[in-house]
């Protein structure tokens, strides 16, 4: 792997945990604000917008490090970006259309709360949910493209064209959206019963029905999200046999091996190691539910952090292993389909298609310092900044 | 002549259209971040040194406003980010290639002014006094240095490197010499191929060598040809390089069997190299105005948005503790948007327009309207005759005349999407707008600054006057940036790439394009009314 994929890797690593907790959180705090009016629980409320505080970090965090992901994919592969970019502009599409919305909700939300009325504030609670699972809708139909380009049509020398109908029927892209959004879920919900497994530690966390509402129910949630998920996952994995190179890089040295070309690396101990995760997940809150009926004890607290840590490791597992099952191919279908291309298209695509063909432009040492520098730079600049808005206290001062 | 029938003219006019809202309700929305950032640094160093806690407010008011408006900001610059990447996408990725080190190193600027401008906003009462300070200087310098990339990247469209432009202010356009041409480096192996005697009988000029390269000023129309083919996946044989590559070159199957665009990306990739990949759009002629007239115009958007505000609220407050606040920050805002308007109007625009006179002189005879198709704003207030000193800094220098271009001086051979290279004459009126405009809101603050100065009372009407005056210095820029951007066509990257090779090859139909264009105009217009309601309507009942 080169220092340009080491880059794309990294930003969007942090890029994709903060994109899940997200989707969770903007489900489960409008879900606790419609709680709380049910109830008529005001402490409740206040948990949803202590919650949505870190939402909106995340989402901030989220939003720069997607940033970055998308100009270093620009930089560093221009001509792949030039032909998605004609290529998926609906796809593409419907994912900027729901992010403008999902900002105008986040900040609607955040200003409006005590502004508006209930209802309408939970409409907008709703449009805010509604817009998070939407946007990966957009995003993982573009990724669905590159295991497989369904729909996609050569019109003539100088044009590539994309069926529409034909893209989102891929046989990849629903169980890998369904996949995420379920994983996202997981994700969110145990990290956020492990910040209030954190607070029970710390005796911050008295009264029962917010242990019942914000541990206990997001932990009990994901276990049987777990149970869908391994549904989905398998799944996502059947798609994938039609495409061959990408699962024989995974299941060819676990004796799977399909007809077709690969594998080329072998990636399944990357798998072995998700599926791990996994099972900490699954034990680890099995353990919980079975012994939370008679209060959370300290051992429960534990078992709930890990739990969340492994969702979040088991995360990124899962979706490096999904990226990196193609390497050195933006689409893993390449190889079975490049010698039907005619040319131009043929040439280029085996260009424009190779990771290893990064911008010469930008492999320049002094600019992977400066990149590093930064990076390093600002993830501290990161750290400082979520310990003095979420830890530090408040000075009496002007 | 029709103006705006030319304007649409050109290709691709309904993802011009669509570009264009994208791109203006970004900056709409930028002007705050970049101008109430400073603002705020600026006020919290007053407060500081004075004590005056009424600019402390200010301070903490503007920076509440920064936090929402760059929440704003940031979705919409991530629509048009990918806007960008889908209706020009070959514009972006010859961005990508070859000028992305600026776009590169602005995604630290973002991460900066996410972490600076939030931690100003949730840390505010967490942090010490210079503490806060350090955080506002390096979040408005985390602003500005963004901008200063991005502007660099438009500098570099609007009038790349090594760009000679086709005019002479003491002999007038030199379109017959093969101008404007654009300064490549063509490796060695590349001029090894080419028929030199007759490239240059085509206007080509070899200014100097290096060791693997011979540096030339290629002529414009042969470029954009080239960059029309690179984008076309056109091979050497169909290319019109055929027609001056040397006998041996044209009978090597393998060179006629390569794309145009391997032989194009390697001369640019050598040209860039040359050049320096860090500096290369930062050494566009027009960049120094370009760089201050958009941050003169974020200041003075800022700045004017204020006085409309305050002016308001002087109007309608009551309470006379808060009534002295207002008058703090109505004067604080005078006198800093008039400080604004005159460096922006009278030095960065300057710097600005002479930059373009030399570097985009066809522009420069579109804004000046120097046509007798067109009524000419220039000619019926007589101000042409000024123009020559204001512009050349000689009253014997002649003005460019937009008659005398060539309606092909762009290309060898015309096709659909580039049938007419002059830009379009619409440019004049709203140039001339803007000007009238600009001028109108200068004296707004002098008559302002005076009567504070004298300590005289607001007339009521002046007031009233003035709340329009944030929509008027928004026109203003808008129709600045307008003139510079719909003033390049038909060029997108000028003497480079034509509108036409930029633009999609699957655009969407036009009444999607509506669609969404309604669609984002109605999120902002759903912002604003949210905004107003939220914020601007209880803060009226704010105390001091």
């Amino acid at each position: 792997m080169g220092v340009s994929e080491f880059f794309l890797a990294f930003v969007f690593g942090i890029h994709i945990v903060m994109v899940n907790i997200g989707i969770a959180l903007a489900t489960l705090i409008p879900y606790l604000e419609w709680k709380s009016l049910k109830l008529g629980d005001n402490k409740l409320l206040e948990n949803a917008k202590r919650l949505f505080k870190i939402y909106a970090a995340t989402y901030g965090i989220a939003g720069v490090f997607g940033t970055a992901y998308t100009v270093f994919l620009l930089s560093y592969y221009p001509e792949f970006i030039g032909i998605a970019g004609s290529v998926t502009l609906y796809l593409f599409g419907i994912a900027i259309l729901f992010i403008v919305l999902h900002f105008l909700c986040i900040v609607t939300y955040w200003y409006g709360w005590g502004r508006f009325s209930d209802t309408t504030h939970l409409f907008i609670g709703g449009l805010l949910a509604f817009s998070a699972y939407m946007i990966p809708f957009g995003f993982r139909s573009v990724f669905a493209f590159l295991n497989l380009p369904a729909g996609l049509e050569i019109v003539g020398p100088s044009k590539l064209g994309l069926n529409l109908a034909a893209a989102l029927a891929n046989p990849t892209f629903l169980p890998l959206y369904l996949k995420s959004i379920v994983g996202a879920l997981i994700t969110g919900f145990l990290f956020v019963a492990a910040i209030y497994a954190y607070k029970k530690y710390k005796g911050e966390l008295d009264d029962p029905v917010y242990e019942q509402e914000l541990i206990i129910k997001p932990a009990r949630t994901s276990f049987y999200l777990l149970l869908i998920q391994a549904a989905l996952g398998f799944w996502y994995i059947g798609s994938l046999t039609q495409v061959p190179y990408k699962f024989n890089n995974i299941f060819a040295a676990l004796g799977m091996k399909i007809q077709g070309p690969g594998p080329a690396l072998n990636l399944s101990w990357l798998f072995i190691l998700k599926m791990l995760f996994v099972a900490i997940q699954f034990a680890a809150l099995a353990y919980v539910l079975t012994t939370c009926k008679t209060g959370l004890t300290v051992k429960d607290l534990e078992m709930i952090k890990l739990a969340a840590a492994s969702a979040v490791l088991g995360l990124l597992s899962g979706e490096y292993l999904n990226a990196f099952s193609q390497y050195p191919y933006f689409v893993a279908a390449l190889p079975q389909i490049a010698d039907k291309v005619p040319e131009p298209w043929r040439t280029v695509l085996a260009r424009a298609l190779d990771l290893r063909k990064a911008n010469p432009l930008t492999t320049d040492p002094g600019l992977i310092a400066f990149t590093a520098v930064f990076l390093a730079v600002l993830l501290a600049a990161v750290i400082y900044f979520i310990y003095v808005i979420f830890i530090k206290e408040e000075k009496n001062n002007q | 002549m029709n103006p705006l029938a030319q304007w649409a003219s050109y290709a691709a006019s309904w993802d011009r259209l669509l570009s264009m809202i994208g791109i203006e309700i970004h900056w709409i929305i930028l002007q705050y971040v970049l101008g109430f950032s400073f603002i705020v640094f600026l006020l919290l160093l007053i407060h500081w040194k004075t004590g005056n806690k009424h600019y402390f407010k200010l301070a903490r008011t503007l920076t509440k406003a920064v936090g929402l408006v760059f929440a704003v900001g940031a979705a919409t610059g991530t629509a048009s980010e990918f806007g960008l990447v889908l209706l020009w996408p070959n514009l972006t990725e010859a961005a990508g290639r070859y000028i992305y080190f600026p776009l590169y190193a602005e995604i630290f600027a973002f991460l900066m002014e996410v972490v600076f401008i939030y931690l100003l906003v949730f840390g505010w009462s967490k942090l010490s006094p210079k503490a806060r300070i350090a955080v506002a200087l390096l979040a408005f310098v985390g602003a500005w240095y963004s901008a200063s990339m991005i502007v660099s990247v438009n500098s570099y469209m609007v009038a790349p490197t090594g760009i000679v432009a086709a005019y002479d202010p003491l002999s007038g356009w030199k379109y017959n010499q093969g101008y404007p041409k654009i300064m490549l480096v063509v490796p060695s192996n590349i001029v090894a191929a080419l028929n030199v005697p007759k490239l240059q009988s085509l206007g080509m000029e070899v200014v100097g060598k290096t060791s693997d390269a011979v540096i030339v000023l290629m002529p414009s129309k042969i470029v954009q040809r080239l960059a029309w083919e690179a984008w076309n996946n056109v091979y050497v044989k169909d290319s019109i390089l055929m027609l001056v590559l040397n006998d041996a070159a044209k009978n090597n199957a393998a060179l006629l069997h390569t794309p145009v665009k391997n032989i194009v990306d390697t001369i640019l990739v050598k040209t860039v190299e040359h050049v320096g990949p860090y500096t290369v759009t930062f050494m566009s002629p027009v960049y120094p105005g370009s760089i201050l007239h958009a941050l003169g115009a974020a200041l003075t958007v800022s700045g004017f948005t204020l006085i409309g505000a305050y002016g308001f609220r002087l109007l309608t407050a009551k309470d006379e503790k808060y009534k002295k606040y207002v008058e703090d920050a109505f004067k604080f805002a005078v006198y800093f948007s008039l400080i604004v308007i005159i460096l922006q109007g009278l030095v960065f625009g300057h710097i600005m327009g002479e930059e373009i006179a030399h570097y985009n002189p066809e522009k420069l005879a579109a804004m000046e309207g120097t046509s007798s198709k067109i009524l000419s704003l220039s000619a019926l207030t007589g101000s042409e005759k000024l123009m020559p000193l204001i512009i050349y800094g000689n009253p014997n220098a002649k003005m460019p005349i937009y008659d005398q271009i060539p309606k092909n001086y762009c290309y060898l051979q015309p096709r659909p999407g580039l049938q007419d290279c002059r830009p379009p004459l619409i440019i004049h009126y709203i140039y001339y707008t803007k000007i009238g405009l600009g001028v109108l809101l200068g004296l707004d603050t002098l008559i302002l600054a005076f009567l504070l100065i004298r300590g005289m009372s607001m007339p009521k009407w002046l007031l009233e006057l003035n709340i329009a005056s944030p929509i008027v210095a928004h026109i203003v820029s808008f129709f600045g940036w307008a003139t510079r951007e719909i003033g390049r066509k038909p060029w997108t990257i000028y003497g480079v790439m034509t509108v036409d090779v930029a633009h999609t090859p699957n655009p969407a139909p036009p009444a999607l394009v509506a669609i969404i264009a309604l669609y984002f105009i109605g999120i902002i217009i759903a912002l604003g009314v949210a905004v107003w309601k939220l914020i601007y309507i209880p803060s009226l009942k704010e105390e001091v």
